[in-house]
């Protein structure tokens, strides 16, 4: 797994990484086309679980890493590529804005 | 004047294996030019698709006629902006560089796609933009064009290295995906259940055979270890 910016953040990464790489595995699991309800279930269910499994390790990361990126001076060069360009377009509320 | 790049490619391995790949690529012996790599921002979203941005910094090259001081250093920051849907067995990936922009813009447009016959197709995309002048701004376009070009085939094999690596994890007795849920810790019990599960009761030793084989081949523990270890909780 890679290195982070900041090399205090790298564990702290690392630990969040093998288990985010544990459920996306699942997660790329084949599915079976479905109705949109049930596709709705499943999309919830996995976020679930991926907020309990993963939710606490990337709250420490992200902490860690947004703390490096202030600290390195790139936190308005990155609100400014992402005001600019949104490479991709979330089509629905930013649910990380809430917490 | 900008300069575009269009190829695409076809991997043997079924999409959820490529996709895996394609985000496990860093780091990997044809890409260490990657100094580090961060997750930014990652989110499922209520359609089952999983948004991720990524903060990259990459060493990069100047050409021997750039003038003095174009740069006061040469690494650059990345931003990698992805959505994956698994329902539609699609990923959309675009990175640009987010620093450096006036002397050169480099936009990457990546698309995995599931095809008919099992096998993924990588579209890669890509557009050259300088605004630098002085009588420079086609040279330095073509510049990272030639350059873009001649380094896309090793961002490839860097995949191709993680898609075997993969492969060979996944011969081993433990499952990466142990428990139905995978990534709890892989539970030996749960391992067999899968095993007995998924072979055939006559053509079980054999595998186990190969499995033993594998393990103990030159390398094998090691590459094993590693990539598990990018799959479980570590301690």
């Amino acid at each position: 797994m890679a290195e982070s910016l900041s090399p205090s953040c790298t564990p702290l990464k690392h630990a969040y990484d093998a288990c985010f790489n544990a459920w996306f595995e699942g997660y790329l699991e084949p599915v079976v086309a479905s109705a949109p309800a049930l596709r709705e279930r499943r999309a919830r269910e996995k976020a679930d679980e991926y907020e309990a499994r993963c939710g606490a390790l990337w709250k420490n990361y992200r902490e860690c890493v947004q703390k490096a990126v202030a600290e390195k001076g790139l936190s308005s060069m990155l609100e400014q590529a992402r005001k600019d360009k949104p490479l991709v377009e979330p089509s629905y509320p930013d649910s990380e804005k809430k917490d | 004047m900008v300069k575009f790049f269009a190829q695409s490619h076809v991997y043997d391995d079924p999409w959820a294996t490529v996709t895996l790949a394609f985000f496990l690529r860093y780091p990997n012996p044809y890409a260490s030019h990657v100094v580090s790599c961060d997750v930014i921002s990652r989110t499922p979203t209520p359609y089952g698709t999983l948004l991720t941005q990524r903060l990259l910094l990459k060493r990069g090259s100047l050409p021997k006629w750039a003038p003095q001081g174009i740069m006061t250093r040469t690494e650059s920051w990345i931003l990698e902006e992805s959505e994956v849907d698994v329902e539609g067995r699609i990923v959309r990936c675009k990175t640009s560089n987010i620093d450096h922009v006036k002397v050169m813009q480099v936009h990457e447009s990546t698309v995995l796609k599931e095809d008919q016959n099992g096998k993924t197709v990588q579209t890669t995309e890509a557009r050259f933009v300088s605004n630098f002048g002085w009588g420079l701004t086609k040279r330095l376009e073509k510049f990272a064009q030639t350059k873009f070009v001649s380094n896309i085939e090793k961002s490839r094999e860097g995949i191709s290295l993680i898609l075997r690596l993969l492969r060979e994890s996944r011969l081993q007795p433990l499952p990466i995906a142990a428990d139905g849920y995978p990534g709890a810790t892989l539970n030996p019990n749960a391992a067999i259940h899968i095993a007995s599960a998924s072979t055939p009761e006559n053509t079980r030793p054999d595998s186990e055979e190969k499995n033993a084989r594998l393990r103990s081949g030159p390398g094998m523990p090691s590459r094993w270890q590693q990539i598990r270890s990018w799959f479980t909780r570590p301690g």
